[in-house]
């Protein structure tokens, strides 16, 4: 045992609060913190993961007060797999914004380094806590950072984007409360593997609205279609990396507290058609509405809303085969989109409007930028050599398997607008003469922006051509998330906690 | 005390939280200047505290403690959960007004009015 999953929470936040107290010795602690930070975390989350798939599952109680009464984390082949993504995307951002804002604002690049650790926190305290009220807290801690960094920037509208984000966020954030009354009132617990073991005793009329405010409660981090309007400016206005901590860590915490709820909490096995309905909806509207826009930045956010939809979509067919597809669509997404976000925003760096028009011939301006940017393209439309056609072959498959023929008409029909729009962006980057009258002198990414880029380019390369490498870990994680009586079992049963 | 008072009371508590929460939520989507509308998620967070402190609510009940005298007391005593809840959603209810008002002050300095269809340049 290297060590535990409270780590995982604890550190983080210490590492937040120390930061500034840390900064007054030595400026450069600020930078180097969050990196060593994250990247233990990283190692400690892998370690835990090897060994939970080894051994099973590791529940743990915090202090001393066992599972139905206290607050214990489970690291399940489930969480761990996501516990491991979110660490791992958060030391990929850190690479990158290694130097933000260096040598021009110390103050600021203080906040934002405090606050994504915050933020890194409270998305593994979403996936791998056992209690609702505490995956509440987390999911505000969540917010309320995430809040913080939209607003990042003083001179931008980004104050309007963060306080649309808050307004929904908050009434959300409310009526996901209302849910764990109403469930709390009615089962007396808050712990998920009791409520799943008793849920059958809730009259139907409390379950069907306790889930309707979960969905609603849940839905603005995970980016559902009614709730997800804050979506494309928050993504705009906040800085790069964050926009690729949105897409990389924060929805994947919203679509695991959804999934967790539909499946565990609510014990609904077959197909949901809520998620199924959600989802399409979803997908076809982001799809569509990233077809029109004109900024590179909110394109990128619609296609990200996008994804999650498809990602409902297979989690709703409530199969093996498409809680698979699920889990690899929301892996591949965690890798390519921070790549699409990373080369985007300096390909946004070098437009006064953060258009695509404005983009022409910055391909031979920035070779490396423009060939990674290319590459998550490509890897996120779903051609053949890289990840992402993988991912939507196997929902293809899943949909076959049940018949579900409308779903593999709307997912190919979508492909064609997704590959619309970014060809568009593409072409002109490589084919359009570079224009001096719109564009300023390029910046060119640093080195360690190039390298956070080649790490998931290459990984965006072995998953296209191994996908056998990660197949083992997605169908353990799926069997975890499909088996609720083993999960309620390793719970509540005391033989296999683990207190420290 | 009978039962039916205590039937009252507890429709009383959750009626009134039920409003409250309505009339934060009025404020939220119709008021049109931004303290208002914070004010409005304000009423709704009371509104929630009060439902939720209405669960744990029992009709001369006694702090849940074991105490001399009140040994035997477990079925008088309310139930803590909800309380412990309360506090901590209230915290985080002053950090998110906190942050919220932070943001109001950021908003009005950059288009010099609280008005919220004067601040429109992203498309709401």
């Amino acid at each position: 045992m290297v060590g535990s999953p409270v780590l995982l929470i604890a550190i983080p936040l210490l590492a937040a609060f120390l930061i500034p107290l840390l900064g007054i010795f030595w400026k450069e602690l600020v930078r180097i913190i969050p990196g060593l930070v994250l990247g233990y975390l990283t190692i400690l989350s892998a370690s835990l993961y090897i060994d939970v798939l080894n051994t099973g599952t590791i529940v743990e109680t915090i202090a001393g007060w066992r599972a139905p009464w206290g607050i214990n984390l489970v690291f399940s082949p489930l969480t761990g797999f996501l516990a491991t993504l979110m660490t791992f995307i958060g030391f990929i951002i850190w690479l990158y914004s290694y130097r933000f804002k260096r040598n021009v604002e110390f103050e600021a690049a203080k906040k934002y380094f405090i606050f994504l650790m915050l933020l890194v926190a409270g998305s593994i305290g979403i996936v791998i806590t056992g209690d609702i009220f505490n995956q509440f807290v987390f999911i505000e801690i969540v917010g309320i950072s995430a809040y913080a960094l939209t607003a990042f920037y003083t001179g931008r509208n980004s104050a309007e984007a963060a306080f649309k984000y808050l307004i929904m966020g908050s009434l959300s954030a409310s009526a996901l409360l209302i849910a764990i009354i109403l469930i709390y009132s009615q089962l007396g617990t808050l712990n998920m593997a009791e409520i799943a073991a008793n849920i059958h005793n809730m009259p139907p009329q409390y379950r069907v609205t306790a889930m309707i405010f979960f969905i609603i409660g849940i839905g603005v981090e995970a980016e559902i279609f009614p709730l997800n309007g804050w979506a494309p400016d928050a993504y705009t206005e906040a800085p790069g990396p964050v926009g690729s901590a949105f897409a990389g860590i924060v929805v994947k915490a919203g679509i695991y507290a959804m999934v967790r709820m539909m499946f565990t909490l609510f014990d609904i096995s077959g197909p949901m058609q809520i998620l199924i309905i959600i989802g399409m909806i979803t997908l076809v509207v982001a799809e569509t509405s990233a077809l029109r826009q004109v900024q590179l930045k909110r394109m990128l956010a619609y296609s990200s809303i996008g994804q999650m939809g498809l990602v409902l979509v297979a989690f709703g067919m409530g199969t093996k085969a498409g809680v698979f597809a699920a889990l690899f669509l929301m892996l591949n997404h965690a890798i390519i989109k921070p790549l699409l976000f990373f080369s985007g925003s300096y390909l946004v760096f070098n437009s006064k409007e953060k258009n695509i028009s404005e983009m022409s011939g910055l391909g031979k301006l920035m070779p490396f930028t423009a060939a990674f940017f290319a590459l998550g393209s490509f890897a996120i439309v779903g051609l053949p050599p890289f990840a992402g056609f993988w991912s939507k072959l196997s929902v293809l498959t899943a949909a076959a398997n049940d018949g579900l023929l409308l779903i593999i008409a709307i997912v190919l029909l979508v492909s064609i607008v997704e590959i619309v729009y970014y060809f568009r962006v593409i072409n002109r980057i490589y084919f359009f003469k570079f224009d001096k009258a719109t564009s300023v002198v390029p910046h060119k990414p640093r080195v360690n922006a190039l390298i956070a880029m080649a790490i998931l380019a290459i990984l965006i390369l072995v998953i296209g051509f191994y996908p056998d490498s990660v197949s083992e870990i997605l169908n353990r994680a799926s069997e975890d998330l499909l088996n609720t009586p083993d999960y309620i079992k390793n719970v509540l049963s005391t033989g296999q906690s683990l207190t420290y | 005390m009978n039962i039916e008072n205590i039937e009252i009371i507890r429709i009383g508590v959750y009626a009134t939280s039920i409003l409250l929460i309505l009339i934060g939520l009025y404020a939220v989507l119709t008021k049109k200047s931004l303290i208002k509308i914070i004010i409005g998620l304000s009423i709704i967070d009371g509104g929630i505290h009060l439902l939720l402190i209405g669960i744990g609510y029992i009709k001369n009940g006694t702090a849940p403690i074991f105490s001399p005298g009140f040994e035997n007391a477990s079925a008088q005593m309310v139930d803590p959960v909800p309380q412990a809840l309360v506090l901590t959603a209230i915290v985080i209810g002053f950090g998110v007004t906190a942050v919220a008002l932070a943001l109001i002050i950021r908003l009005y300095r950059h288009h010099n009015t609280l008005k919220i269809d004067e601040i429109k340049n992203l498309k709401w």
